[in-house]
């Protein structure tokens, strides 16, 4: 009996630690014994009211870390709206242009614009179609809006489109109300101009100007631009109207080519009548 | 001067309180408040989710002045107190401080105790006995989980045993500047 009591008394720590690691594991298994959670309930609900007691007291550090939180929910949110209103905008476009697809008349081939030239009062802009994917020379090129401008030269796989915002640019068309024809010109800035309008004629602010059937480019019945302004100009016979493109030229992202082609027999012809009215001259 | 210098090295050497009973009432005591200060105020120097643990550099703090002995009983108290306060699994702060404070008592020197809590031999005995702690209370802690151990101990068991011992620098100043007096 002695030796025992001698022995405990040795070895009374490691005989303590050993009697508490075995303990611990029993708690450990008991986990959440229902005996305890009532326990718990009173101790964490005491908690409770102690901590509300001091809640009064700011927290610097869990403030600074909301505050981060919320500058980056804040940040996030940001950036899904962004995101949502380009999505609502491409889908607005994309939607208008799959209307005009099925409007147009003949088959027309997508392109992106990808890049833009603007050299000595003539624009243009490149688009990632060309020859191999059927874009060639001539052919007109135009958006969900309206007329953007014609092919004037197409390599394999990319085209140069000669804007209408260009000096060499004549089209005839018509005022969309009352059949009126005339010549659209550019003259510079962000407006066209529609000359050959006589001032008896009626043209109105407003009025949509359409592609006639006259031009050897163009399809007939595209729109240009509305209206802006109609002057009668002192000393002359005809009025002053200046146009407002339909395309926002500045973003341009993608167009349509529309694979009908100038008629050659009209072209030439067209070239003929040209070259005589020149030798009169 | 010398006298007094003496005699303050006598009393620092001894514990506070000659009588056991109160020594272990004010323990208790002791204790009691730091869980209460843990639960009540530790979020405010709580940092990215890590949070030193008091109630350790306590236990540790008694074993060396006390012994190994009286720190078991004490931690296993203190262990068992914070599982309740902390809603954790019952049993599985008594353990990690039962093994830790127990590592702590082997440094325990009856003569030359009170002398170390104001060195920074000290704040190795933190450090150390933090790890063990920490490696034993998180072993247990993500058990039940699919959380890769070795991942979550380098995040959070370093980090706690990190931050322990910074704390544990407060109580070892207190000390080394009431050993200058």
């Amino acid at each position: 009996m002695q030796r025992i009591l001698d022995f405990v008394i040795r070895f009374k720590e490691y005989l303590t630690l050993s009697l508490l690691i075995v303990v611990s594991f029993l708690l450990m298994s008991l986990g959440n014994a229902a005996e305890l959670r009532g326990f718990r309930t009173v101790v964490v609900g005491g908690i409770g009211v102690a901590q509300g007691l001091f809640s009064w007291i700011p927290n610097p550090v869990a403030l600074k870390s909301e505050n981060q939180a919320l500058r980056n929910l804040n940040y996030s949110l940001s950036r899904e709206v962004a995101r949502t209103r380009k999505a609502m905008i491409e889908n607005d476009r994309l939607r208008a242009m799959l209307e005009m697809k099925k409007q147009a008349a003949g088959s027309m081939i997508v392109a992106d614009v990808v890049g833009r030239i603007s050299a000595e009062m003539r624009g243009y802009v490149t688009l990632n179609k060309g020859l191999e994917q059927g874009v060639l020379d001539g052919m007109s090129v135009q958006t969900d809006h309206g007329l953007v401008g014609h092919v004037l030269s197409a390599s394999d796989n990319y085209a140069l489109v000669q804007l209408i915002l260009n000096r060499d640019t004549r089209i005839a068309v018509k005022v969309e109300r009352t059949r009126i024809d005339g010549i659209i010109v550019w003259e510079g800035g962000e407006h066209l101009l529609l000359k050959n309008v006589a001032k008896t004629q009626d043209v109105q602010a407003g009025d949509m100007i359409v592609t006639s059937g006259f031009s050897s480019l163009f399809p007939s019945g595209v729109y240009v631009g509305r209206v802006n302004d109609v002057r009668d100009e002192p000393n002359s016979l005809f009025r002053r109207i200046t146009i407002t493109p339909t395309v926002s030229f500045s973003t341009l992202e993608q167009v349509f080519v529309s694979t009908q082609k100038p008629s050659p027999e009209m072209e030439s012809l067209l070239h003929v009548v040209d070259k005589k009215l020149q030798n009169k001259q | 001067m010398a006298l007094f210098r003496e005699q303050n090295t006598l009393i620092t050497d001894q514990p506070v309180l000659s009588n056991p009973a109160l020594r272990y009432i004010m323990y208790a005591v002791i204790i009691l408040l730091t869980s209460v200060i843990h639960v009540l105020f530790m979020g405010f120097i709580t940092v990215g989710s890590v949070a030193p643990d008091l109630l350790l550099i306590v236990c540790i703090w008694i074993a060396l002045v006390e012994g190994q002995m009286t720190g078991l009983l004490i931690a296993f108290g203190a262990g068992l107190l914070f599982d309740i306060v902390s809603a954790d699994v019952l049993g599985t702060n008594a353990l990690a401080k039962v093994l830790s404070v127990f590592i702590a008592g082997y440094f325990y020197n009856e003569n030359m105790s009170r002398h170390m809590l104001g060195t920074y031999r000290f704040l190795f005995i933190v450090l150390f006995c933090s790890f063990i702690h920490n490696l034993v209370y998180f072993f247990f802690y993500i058990k039940p989980t699919d959380i890769n151990f070795f991942s979550f101990f380098i995040r959070y068991g370093i980090a706690t045993t990190l931050y322990t011992t910074v704390i544990a620098i407060v109580p070892m100043l207190v000390m080394a500047r009431k050993s200058e007096y």
